[in-house]
């Protein structure tokens, strides 16, 4: 090989890399280079009359580094919550290649059941202060919504997905069917804890966090105070993350799984119990969309409708990623989590007319594009 | 023989599908009716969706007015849809044909308003309850002039103002008459000159907005930002964090609806540290719907828009049509907006028809009221509700503040009372004008009708004291 | 087509095609139930016009798309923006920008087939649920800038488009059974062009492609292309299907082309498989009768719990039918309908299997 380069001239090694065909890769480094420009150095304050195209709320990374810091921690914060989700759904599909579709619908009950068990607990009614829930107090919901979830998982994946394994389009439409029939029994049936008039209809509720997450934490840069509720938010993430991987590559069990992802047949045929394999692995994905539930519903609110935005939020996460490993899932989090905040924070503001509410069109047009050039997505393998 | 049976399959399969159409066609033929030909009423609400909790509060308020005006009966006091008899408005029964079932989208207020007016032949439609499905009625109440639609508790501006089709009433305000006068009370009582405000990016947001701009640019505050956050959005931080501080604006407005409200005002809190009651003021999703559990309890001593009904405030009428609606549907809030405004719809229609006896289409148009005297929540011009040339009613709007009961619980209760907000705010929308939006309105100083008249509410009397 | 030559199946299914036009042909003049003409026979109609660009792309093509209906909207809300006029009498949302009617029509149909075409190309490498995924994408996208971007639509979207026809349709809201004759032949001539593509050298290099794109590629056959064209002709479809809603609901808005909607059409061509065309107008006449009849007959008695099936609503009915069809059908109802006909042929009657040229092209 070294023989062989080294009869190539320097310049014609050069314009080999030249190709039209590395155009839209060329295309891509370029754009992410000016956007990084211009969130960083170029952008100016908008002022109150009016902006422009060069003006955004916080004006550039260098001029005030405090807002950009901030951002980027909600954006890691929020990519930590899409992946606690997400990760549950790149199980289920890396290895038994079934797209999910009822993974939203699961959250949604999960954070219900959650809400309920708080609400039993601490029994103040509709809306909690912080003040009023102890650790305790939300670590049990989240305890008693896992495993009620997993069951609910487990009986779906063995009525209905263990005796067609391998027909991918039928599963995903066996999930659909099951998300419609979860989230319409949920509108029927939650919430239940709240005030007459406000009982069932899949109105919205919020679970709280604990009181001791209550307060600002001074992160000694730029003289940066953040929340210290997101930054459990990133720790829960960045456990969850950390422990997947010990389970899948550091377990026989892990083992297992990863085999079946690699080659299944084979791996069923040294005698390994792909069934049992492919159950604690759904289950585990459904407790995952349980805890990512038990998470955001605290950070934010659970009200119906949210099962197809998590739905959503998940299938992005996982498909730009990459098709169905945590590293990928992982990936796709942070890239989603960054762009949504990012546009909805550095989109020019050009007037109350643009930009920033249109975040989401910019956000999807763009996974759309990265699609459009990584059908497997950004990590994914060629199967 | 293969023939045979393939003449025997086609012949048997002719006659099943003729059988099946002869059985179709005569149970849709019609039958003769009687003497007094009744007139047929459906009832549109959403059962689905963001207000699927509207479905029996709207039926239970129109049927409310039935009862009380044209001697309805009820067949469950536990639950509206179960259905109402007996209803006479004068000398005309009036026949209740079906309830919609929207879901606060266009497409099913398609359906369910065609099944309603086609399907069940009904001649007046009492609703929606959305906004964007009103938008949609009205088109459709326009091309078809023979029916007749009250709206049922729609927010938005366009079908009284840009649409106004004849055939069209409301008789309640619209989104932005709901919060009248709080942007004077923002800037007169608690003294804020400059504001930011957070919208959903959604006509119900912009309408609600609007409302609240115009009036508190009108008396010379400046609104500095304006932010948009999309429907369904997961992360509300990016959104909040465009908010200016707290040390650099006197407050903030919110038109963050239902599923949204709590999500925005936990990261606000995150971003900047517990917000001050007095620096924040909601529409009626800070205080009504499910929100007074809710929002409520963080933000006693807010102030809140309204929705066009008066809690805690006592007159002789208030208090008849309370005890009556309590009497008839206990679990109803009487006080609520859904209710409420589907109760003056149907007593327009009872009114209507008490004066032209079997009357639809053009007839019914001109025989409903264009004023009702005796509205409840009404106090101006002696308790009469007028409606404007579009058909609109322009009503008596009452602002409210968040306050702890002494049973413990946090509720609206009202504090200022804005007398006969029209849908134009002095001149401030017009026909020709776009709908709300995110630009619109300005942010200008003109003179509202109501400026300097809003009269402080204390102790649920209204007082003669304005606010200065 | 030398009826001797038919099937089993081919007999019976053509009789029952056949009686089933002539009913569907002479109903209005019949006097029939109007409601059924108005609504559920010209909802199937258009329905199935958009059920059946999924099902072509899904049969023919290997790909199943859930963009179909955000082109459906698509093409209403360019005809909404082009052929309505703004002022007094007009509407309140959109661009007025007034155009001839026929011309607004022209436009509508061929700017939602470009819109297909530049999004098949950028899908066209994609497959199985990578496809899904980015069809879904593009679904989003048309959510939220029906719903955000006001200056051509907005939340209620634009309405009265009904009064603005072409000339040669003439007053639909005055002779309402003209829509229905056109929904009616636009459908034929749907299910006639899908029926003759298919037959093309275009079709049958895209079943092959469907099939083994690998082989496909290495002999020559430019795969994306396919893919490309497959999916701006049923995007021609869609629009079809979309300009009919347009006329016939008057009223399109971001609510058409969001996720239930894009769910419940891929239910109606599910319902009525995946694999044969005309499962499209089949499966969107079931789920259309569902959604009418049961949500106003929702007591099921025995199982509520004051409502519908354990208190839920017509979602929980259908998501029911939906799982049990797919469950015991994957392919649908006709793919049910065909196993009745496989299950009767036994060797010992002596009729003989279905030849392979007679069969439909599946």
């Amino acid at each position: 090989m070294s023989a062989l380069s080294a009869r190539i001239p320097d310049r014609e090694r050069v314009s080999s890399w030249l190709t039209w065909r590395r155009l839209p890769v060329f295309l891509t480094f370029l754009l992410i280079a000016l956007a990084l420009a211009y969130i960083l150095f170029i952008t100016t304050v908008e002022p109150f009359t009016g902006g422009n195209w060069r003006t955004t709320t916080f004006g550039s990374a260098v001029h005030d580094p405090k807002d950009f810091l901030k951002i980027v921690l909600d954006s890691l914060t929020f990519a930590s919550a899409l992946f606690i989700v997400a990760s549950g759904f790149a199980l289920i599909f890396g290895l038994m290649r079934t797209v999910n579709m009822a993974h939203g619908a699961f959250y949604l009950l999960a954070g219900y059941i959650a809400y309920e068990v708080q609400q039993g607990m601490t029994g103040q009614g509709f809306s909690l202060d912080s003040s009023q829930v102890n650790t305790w107090e939300w670590l049990v919901p989240l305890l008693v919504a896992a495993p009620c979830i997993m069951v609910v998982g487990l009986v779906v994946q063995q009525a209905f997905l263990r005796w067609n394994q391998g027909q991918e389009l039928r599963q995903a439409l066996i999930t659909i069917a099951v998300s419609v029939i979860v989230a319409d029994q949920i509108i029927a049936h939650f919430p239940r804890n709240v005030s007459q008039g406000q009982r069932f209809g899949g109105n919205a509720v919020d679970l709280t966090w604990p009181g001791w997450t209550d307060r600002f934490v001074n992160l000694h840069v730029a003289g940066v105070q953040y929340s210290l509720a997101r930054l459990v938010v990133l720790a829960i993430g960045v456990a969850v993350g950390v422990g997947l991987w010990l389970w899948l590559y550091r377990t026989k069990t892990g083992m297992k799984i990863r085999a079946g992802v690699d080659d299944e047949q084979m791996t069923s045929a040294l005698g390994i119990n792909i069934q049992v394999t492919f159950a604690i692995t759904f289950a585990v994905g459904c407790g995952l969309a349980a805890l990512g539930a038990v998470v955001w519903a605290s950070q934010s609110n659970i009200s119906s409708g949210q099962d197809g935005q998590w739905l959503l939020n998940s299938l992005v996460v996982v498909i730009v990623g990459g098709m169905g490993s945590i590293f990928g899932a992982a990936a796709g989090a942070i890239l989603f989590g960054f762009v949504a905040n990012f546009s909805a924070s550095y989109l020019p503001t050009t007037g109350s007319d643009c930009c920033t509410q249109y975040s989401t069109i910019f956000t999807f047009v763009l996974i759309a594009f990265v699609l459009s050039f990584r059908p497997r997505g950004l990590f994914g393998r060629e199967a | 023989m293969k023939t045979h049976k393939l003449r025997s399959w086609k012949a048997a399969v002719v006659l099943a599908v003729a059988a099946a159409a002869v059985a179709v066609w005569a149970t849709t033929s019609l039958a003769a009716s009687g003497a007094v030909k009744p007139v047929k009423v459906a009832i549109m609400t959403d059962c689905k969706g963001a207000f699927a909790f509207g479905y029996e509060e709207d039926i239970g308020g129109a049927q409310g007015a039935f009862a009380r005006f044209a001697g309805g009966v009820t067949k469950s006091h536990a639950k509206p849809s179960a259905g109402m008899t007996g209803i006479k408005a004068g000398q005309t029964p009036i026949q209740i044909v079906g309830y919609g079932c929207g879901n606060d989208t266009v497409p099913l207020a398609v359906t369910e308003t065609k099944r309603l007016m086609e399907k069940l032949n009904a001649d007046v439609e009492i609703g929606p309850l959305s906004g964007d499905e009103a938008v949609y009625t009205a088109n459709y109440a326009k091309a078809h002039p023979t029916k007749v639609f009250i709206i049922g508790t729609a927010g938005s501006q366009d079908p009284t103002m840009q649409i106004h089709p004849n055939n069209m009433f409301r008789y309640h305000g619209d989104g932005a008459q709901w919060n009248a006068g709080i942007g004077e009370i923002a800037y007169k009582k608690l003294g804020w000159r400059k504001a930011a405000i957070i919208e959903d990016d959604y006509s119900f947001g912009w309408t609600s907005a609007a409302g609240m701009i115009a009036d508190f640019c009108a008396v010379g505050g400046d609104i500095v930002k304006r932010v948009f956050a999309p429907l369904n959005t997961t992360d509300y931080a990016p959104f909040v964090r465009q908010l200016p501080p707290p040390n650099q604006v006197d407050g903030y407005f919110s038109t963050i609806g239902g599923t949204g409200t709590s999500a925005m005002l936990k990261a606000f809190e995150q971003a900047y540290g517990k917000p001050e009651p007095k620096q924040w003021i909601g529409n009626l999703f800070f205080g009504f719907l499910g929100a007074d559990k809710v929002v409520a309890p963080k933000f006693v001593g807010s102030y809140v828009g309204g929705f066009g009904n008066a809690p805690g405030v006592h007159t002789p009428t208030m208090d008849a049509y309370r005890a009556f609606m309590n009497k008839l549907y206990p679990k109803l809030p009487a006080d609520d907006g859904f209710v409420y405004n589907y109760y003056m719809a149907a007593w327009a229609l009872v009114q209507g028809l008490q004066k032209a006896p079997g009357a639809t289409g053009a007839k019914l148009d001109a025989a409903l009221p264009r004023a009702i005297k005796g509205a409840p929540f009404q106090l101006s011009g002696g308790g009469v509700l007028h409606l404007d040339s579009r058909r609109q009613a322009i009503q008596d709007e009452y602002q409210l503040q968040l306050v702890k009961n002494p049973d413990g619980s946090v509720g609206p209760t009202v504090v200022a009372y804005v007398p006969t907000v029209d849908q134009s705010f002095g001149g401030l929308f017009t026909p020709s004008s776009p709908p709300p939006g995110r630009t619109q309105p300005p942010c200008k100083k003109v003179v509202t009708p109501w400026q300097g008249k809003i009269q402080v509410v204390t102790n649920g009397k209204v007082t003669t004291q304005v606010i200065k | 087509m030398n009826p001797a030559s038919w099937t089993r199946r081919q007999q019976v299914e053509r009789t029952i095609a056949a009686v089933a036009l002539v009913l569907v042909i002479i109903w209005p003049a019949a006097g029939f139930s109007s409601y059924w003409t108005h609504q559920i026979l010209i909802e199937t109609f258009l329905f199935g016009i958009a059920a059946s660009s999924l099902i072509f792309l899904s049969a023919y093509g290997g790909m199943v798309s859930l963009a179909q209906t955000a082109l459906f909207g698509i093409a209403g809300i360019i005809l909404g923006n082009i052929a309505t006029k703004g002022g007094p009498g007009g509407t309140s949302k959109g661009l007025h920008l007034g155009w001839d009617p026929t011309l607004a029509l022209i436009v509508a149909i061929v700017g939602t087939t470009i819109i297909g075409l530049i999004g098949g190309a950028v899908a066209s490498r994609s497959t199985g649920i990578y496809f899904l995924m980015i069809t879904l994408t593009y679904s989003v996208i048309a959510t939220y800038t029906l719903g955000q971007v006001t200056k051509i639509s907005g939340f209620s979207g634009i309405g009265g488009i009904n009064r603005y026809t072409p000339g040669w349709i003439g007053n639909l809201l005055a002779h309402p059974n003209r829509l229905y004759y056109i929904a009616l032949g636009t459908a034929i001539v749907v299910y006639v062009l899908i029926r003759l593509v298919i037959r093309t050298p275009f079709g049958i290099s895209l079943q092959g492609v469907r099939d083994e794109p690998i082989r496909m590629s290495s002999l020559g056959y430019a795969v994306p292309l396919h893919r490309t064209l497959a999916f701006g002709f049923a995007a021609f479809i869609a629009a079809l299907a979309g300009v009919l809603y347009a006329w016939w609901a008057g009223q399109v808005a971001p609510g058409d082309v969001d996720l239930p909607q894009t769910i419940s059409l891929l239910i109606m061509a599910v319902i009525g498989g995946l694999i044969r065309i005309e499962g499209a107008w089949v499966g969107a006449f079931a789920f259309i009768i569902m959604q009418n009849y049961i949500t106003s007959n929702t007591h099921v008695p025995l199982l509520g719990f004051g409502g519908t099936l354990f208190g839920g609503s017509f979602n929980t009915i259908i998501g029911i039918i939906f799982l049990v069809i797919v469950v015991v059908s994957p392919d649908g109802l006709m793919g049910l309908w065909g196993r009745i006909f496989e299950t009767r042929h036994r060797p010992d009657t002596g009729e003989s299997p279905p030849t392979p040229a007679a069969e439909p092209a599946n």
